[in-house]
Parts: C-alpha cells; structure tokens; sequence
C-alpha cells in the first residue's frame, strides 16, 4: 500500500518535529560541545603559552637592561678606580720628589755650613800660626823685647795684610 | 593499548551506525515493494498502520508508519553515529583528520550563523546544522534508491511548524502585546492579510522543500520512463533480449540525478536553514526587546 503524494498526517508531523529536535539535540551534546570544549582548551593553552612567552621576554629584557646598567657601572667604576690611582700615584710621585729635593737642599745647607765652619776654623788656625809665627819672626827680627801694645798691633796689621792677600 | 583497541572498536560501531541503517532500508524496501508496472509516482510506501486511541478523521487517528519515517530514523542514526566517530578520540592538540573535518563543521556552521542571525543568536548553531544535516541527507538518501523523506510533505511539515514556533517565540519577545501590534501594520485593515502571511511563512516552507524534492522524483521517473519507450521504439528491432534492454536509459537519468538529487538536495538544505535563521532573526523585534527588558530590571530595582 502506497500514501498518495500528498497525503497528511498530525502524527508523522510531530514525529518529524520531535525528530528535527533530537537531532538538534546529538548535534549540540554530540559534536558541538565536544569540539567546542576541546577549542576552547585549546584556546586557554594558546593563551597561557603566549603569557608565558611575554613575561619571559619581559624578563629577559629586564635582565638585559640590568647587566647593561651594571655593566656600565663598572666601566665607570673602573674608570675612576684608574683615575684615582694615577692621581695618586702623580701626587704621590710629586710628594717624593718635592722631599727628594728639599732633603738635597738641606743637604747642600747643611755641606755649605759645614764647609764655612771649617774655613773659619782654619783661618783662625790659620791667624794664630801666623800670628805665633810673626810673633817669632818678630822677635828674632827686631831682637828686643817690644811692648805689648806694639805687639797687637803689629800682629793685627800683619794678619790684616794676610787676609788681605788672600 | 587496550585504550587504543577500545577506540578502534568504537570506530568500527560508529561506522556501523553510519551504513548499517541505510543497508536495512534497502533491504526492507527490496523486499517490501511489489513490481510494478507503468509509470506510477506515488508517495511512500506504508509498511503498517497503527491505530491511534483517538477519534475522527484518518490524518488524526492512524499513524502509518511508512518508508520516508523509517528512512528518517535511518538517517537520524546515521547522524548520531557520524558524530559520535568525528568527535571518537578528540584531543585539544588535533591528532587525526576526522578531528579537523569535526572543527571545520563546527566552526563553519558557528560562523554561518553568527554571520547571518548576529552574535545574539549564537546558540542556534546546532540547530541550522540539524536543519541542513538532516534535510540533506535525508534528500542525498534518494542516491541508494531509497525514498527520500524530504519529498513526504508530513516530514518537511514537521520541521517548518518547530521553525513557526520559534520564529513566533521570538517575535513574542518584545511582548504578546508588540506581537499583536504587528499585526497592524502599518494600518490594522492589513491584519487579516498579515495573518495569512504569518500562517504561510510554514506553509511555503514545506511546500518548497517537499515539492522541489518531488518534483525531482517526479522529472526522474518520467524520464526514465520516456526513454524506455524510445528505447523500445527507437532499438526494438534488435534481435532477441537486446530488443528489451532499454539502451537509452544509459547516461541522461545519470545527469538528471545528480542535479536532483545531487545539487538540489543541498540546495533545499541551504535554502531551509537560510530561511530559518532569516526568518527568526528578521523577526525578534531588538528595540521592543530591549525597552521592555529595561522596563523590567528597573521594576526588580524599585
């Protein structure tokens, strides 16, 4: 038996709805939930892997900026470590020097004293010699005794002219 | 390993539920139908009646259960278990094609809808791809030689009166009142004509699909039985059984199927689905909605 071509049914009419919603029903619970799930774990892991790659990028760069300060703060500190040291040594050099040369011309006053002292005290050994020795001649030239007063002056005159000569 | 033995098992059944329904068809209509002669088009073939408890006329107190049910139900299986096979085994990083080919579905289907119904309406995604599923394998179903159900006009009926109910739902959520106004536009003489336009929105819905599919069934077997002629006129001279064989049925009924079953199939799914979500997004009225949802919020705060 055969329906005509059209033939109507209430029943197979709701049976045909209630179908159109089951299948609705397997699609949603089936296939759409299930992918849809599955995608937006995907899309949760997507997501935590680029948060991730940022801070590690962040911190890479702040990483990189922090040896870079350190770096230049250590050129610096380098810098006037040498600095200092020259100076140091520049001052230290002048210090050494500046005695060096004040020790010398103490030295030298010290030398030239001496030398004055020396040349003093020879030229009074020098005078009394001589003086002792004018004395002598004197005496044995003139071959009398002479005042004392004559004899000073004379010897003065004497050691006068002999320092004179000199 | 049994974790993988369990799958491939579950494969095989899904797979089964996908072409074992379909064999059963073939079978129950091979045995089930008589030979026939002459062209004949009718509808589809009642396997049996059952009575239903209730009085009147035959439409309301018998439920024939017929080829284009039992083919639907075929094709609701054959749904379940293509789903169940493209989702078996699903992971969040992609492992197998038939994953890809779910996701592609999925997301086409998602943005086919939010494309033509907007964001608001992003649940009914399941639904068109349930409209467009079912209607066009229940249509693609014709290429076993099966009847297709979308050429009974009870099948295709059933869907465009979900399809009113939704449409009205929506257009009732402005409010009943705003429903009714509608009606009277834009002068209230016009509300009788608006009525019948509202009624035929499910008619011509039906009538379209139905009518494209059978008419298809129709076009194909007058061909068919027109070349069969021919063929006996034209070739019937040849001696013995080669006489008989109609020769010019080769090649053109081939052509004519796959534009009708073929092409227009999924034309009629497309263009149902199309008109569902045009229909039900056309017709929520969003200001009425809104004003009215304010109204709301602001009475639950006073």
């Amino acid at each position: 038996m055969e329906l005509s071509v059209i033939s109507v049914n209430l029943w197979q009419i709701i049976i045909s709805l209630c179908n159109l919603l089951i299948i609705f029903l397997i699609l949603k619970k089936f296939l759409f939930a299930r992918v849809q799930s599955v995608l937006a774990q995907r899309q949760a892991q997507v997501d935590d892997i680029y948060a991730e790659a940022n801070a590690d990028r962040r911190d890479a760069g702040e990483m990189k900026q922090r040896y870079e300060q350190h770096l230049a703060t250590a050129r610096e500190e380098a810098d006037t470590l040498v600095r200092t040291a020259t100076q140091t040594a520049q001052r230290r050099g002048d210090a050494i020097v500046q005695e060096a040369s004040q020790q010398a011309a103490h030295l030298k006053q010290k030398a030239e004293e001496e030398i004055r002292m020396e040349r003093r005290q020879m030229l009074t050994d020098v005078r009394s010699e001589i003086s002792d020795m004018a004395v002598s001649i004197a005496s044995k030239v003139v071959e009398r005794e002479i005042s004392a007063e004559d004899h000073a002056s004379l010897v003065d005159e004497f050691i006068r002219n002999v320092g004179d000569d000199q | 390993m049994d974790e993988k033995k369990r799958a491939r098992w579950l494969d095989v059944l899904y797979l089964a539920m996908v072409i074992v329904p379909f064999i059963l068809c073939m079978a129950l209509k091979i045995a089930t139908t008589p030979a026939s002669e002459g062209i004949t088009v009718t509808g589809a073939h009642v396997y049996f009646i059952i009575q239903m408890p209730f009085a009147g006329p035959a439409a309301f107190s018998t439920l024939p259960i017929t080829e284009s049910q039992v083919n639907s139900w075929a094709v609701m299986i054959a749904l379940l278990g293509l789903c169940l096979y493209l989702t078996n085994g699903i992971r969040v990083i992609p492992g197998s094609r038939r994953q890809v080919i779910a996701e592609l579905i999925v997301e086409k289907a998602q943005s086919f809808v939010n494309d033509n119904m907007g964001e608001r309406f992003a649940a009914f995604a399941p639904f068109v791809a349930a409209i467009m599923g079912l209607s066009a394998f229940s249509s693609l179903s014709s290429l076993l030689g099966l009847y297709p159900p979308t050429s009974d006009l009870n099948v295709v009926a059933g869907w465009a009166i979900l399809v009113f109910c939704l449409i009205t739902y929506y257009k009732m959520k402005g409010g009943f009142v705003n429903y009714l106004k509608g009606f009277a536009d834009p002068i209230p003489v016009f509300a009788p004509f608006n009525v019948i336009s509202e009624l035929a929105t499910p008619i011509s819905m039906a009538f379209r699909h139905y009518g494209n599919v059978l008419s298809g069934v129709v076009i194909s077997t007058l061909v068919a039985a027109g070349l069969q002629g021919l063929s006996s006129l034209v070739l019937g001279w040849l001696p013995g059984f080669l006489g008989e064989i109609p020769f010019l049925q080769v090649g053109l009924p081939a052509v004519l199927s796959l534009y009708f079953d073929l092409f227009s199939g999924c034309l009629q799914a497309f263009i149902f689905a199309m008109l569902t979500m045009l229909y039900i997004s056309n017709g929520f009225p969003e200001e009425a909605y809104e004003a009215r949802q304010a109204r709301k919020s602001k009475a639950k705060l006073a």
